[in-house]
């Protein structure tokens, strides 16, 4: 693989797990509100 | 000279053509990739449409449809939302009605129950499957009751 | 559209469009090659905008994923029998980001400008209370009407002005294998990260509004909405794609 590529995939990771990684972020959060208020 | 690179050529496709058979525009290095994002894509598609069009039929089943019709669905979930019993859904709603002009439907109600402030909290209750139909029947009992309690002075 | 002609069976990096391919099985003439791929993608096409059409719609959507997955399998049948045809993946990605976007300016329009007819007021206030107190509380209080939710309105009014109109005109590009679809669907899938970045925090800032006294609070609005995220499964494909194969 050559170099740009490989640094492609790893942007590509990065993206992936910042994505990703808020969503299920925000999605805890929200999660934990649920338990915690009175909905 | 011909024969060698055609020799060549033939090696290079045979070796192509012995791993997967790549789309247009995929090549190998990101081919797992793109599978697993093709697999992704048509959950996705699968569920969008899913979604689209069952959604209706659920919700006018779970708020009492055909029990109650679009109209007292309407009217229904406004008492619940601005807490007031007074109010009917307007149908047809006076043309053109917002956002090209006149005023909203909810524009002067102030009966709902919300704790105000910067993260406003709402108290109306949850409804449960077909519970505006309850809710609606007991209403419907409860003012027959209260017109007939007027209507015949107690002894 | 300007197919690059494919080699035989390897299907890797494209000729360009003047370049005579190798052919499979004996010789075939280069404009019959056209001319049947030509046939074969506006076969596919009729049963792909067909099927789209109807999923756009939402209640006949269920006829119509039939109808976009036989497009699909013309489309793959095409493929194998040598045809230049669109890859698959190209035709998955433009039919389905017009879908997310056509059902999401649907939704949004709807809720800007048929927010006083009966169906929609039931509808939204339905969606609403079970899934999105956003388009529950206060609906149709504001003086323009429809989702009350603090800043609903303003993520709306964006979409559908600039976002989703953008993002369908590049997928139909795209769709033609046009260079500039490739591109403007890359900028247009990224909008969306940003909106489901601001979006999603926009619900969780206002979280009691967005969950409290709803039938399936989180849960309903996440299972609904997860489906939207195709530009996240674009983007990927989009930045590994290689170029080449779309024209000018």
């Amino acid at each position: 693989m050559s170099d740009r590529d490989r640094q492609r995939r790893r942007a590509l990771i990065a993206f992936q797990i910042f994505i990703y990684g808020y969503l299920l972020i925000m999605f805890c959060i929200q999660l934990s509100m649920w338990a915690t208020r009175n909905w | 000279m011909n024969t060698a690179t055609g020799d060549q050529n033939k090696s290079s496709t045979q070796d192509d053509s012995a791993a997967a058979d790549l789309p247009l525009g995929t090549t190998k290095q990101w081919a797992r990739m793109h599978k697993w994002l093709r697999r992704g894509i048509i959950v996705c598609l699968v569920g969008l449409v899913l979604e689209g069009s069952f959604t209706l039929p659920f919700l006018a089943i779970w708020y009492g449809y055909p029990t109650l019709s679009f109209h007292d669905i309407c009217s229904e979930l406004m008492k619940v939302r601005y807490n007031n019993e007074s109010l009917e859904c307007q149908h047809p709603y006076p043309f053109p009605g917002p956002p090209l002009g006149g005023a909203p439907e909810g524009a002067g109600v102030n009966t709902a129950k919300d704790q105000w402030g910067i993260q406003p909290v709402p108290q109306y209750p949850r409804l449960g499957f077909r519970e505006l139909v309850r809710i609606h029947d007991q209403r419907i009992a409860r003012q027959k009751a209260a017109e007939h309690n007027t209507r015949v002075p107690h002894p | 559209m300007n197919l690059p002609l494919r080699r035989s069976g390897n299907g890797k990096t494209a000729t360009l469009p003047t370049a005579a391919p190798v052919p499979r099985d004996g010789p075939i003439p280069v404009e019959d090659q056209i001319e049947q791929s030509r046939l074969a993608q506006r076969r596919a096409d009729k049963w792909l905008i067909a099927g789209t059409i109807l999923m756009g719609a939402c209640a006949p959507g269920i006829f119509g994923l039939p109808m976009f997955l036989y497009g699909l399998t013309l489309l793959r049948r095409a493929s194998k029998a040598g045809l230049s045809v669109r890859p698959v993946m190209v035709t998955l990605i433009g039919y389905l980001v017009i879908l997310d976007a056509g059902l999401n300016l649907q939704g949004w329009i709807l809720d800007m400008i048929g927010n006083h007819t009966l169906i929609y007021r039931v509808l939204y206030t339905a969606i609403g209370n079970v899934m999105d107190g956003g388009y529950f509380w206060h609906y149709n209080q504001l003086w323009i009407g429809g989702a009350g939710a603090p800043g609903e309105k303003s993520w709306e009014w964006a979409c559908i002005l600039v976002v989703f109109p953008m993002r369908i005109a590049a997928s139909i590009a795209f769709l033609q294998m046009k260079r500039w679809g490739h591109q403007w669907l890359i900028v247009t899938c990224w909008f969306g990260v940003v909106i489901w970045v601001g979006y999603v925090m926009n619900m969780t800032e206002y979280a009691d509004i967005r969950f409290g006294g709803i039938v399936f609070p989180v849960l309903g609005w996440w299972v609904f909405d997860i489906m939207y995220i195709t530009p996240f499964l674009a983007i990927p494909y989009l930045h590994t794609v290689n170029r080449e194969i779309f024209s000018d």
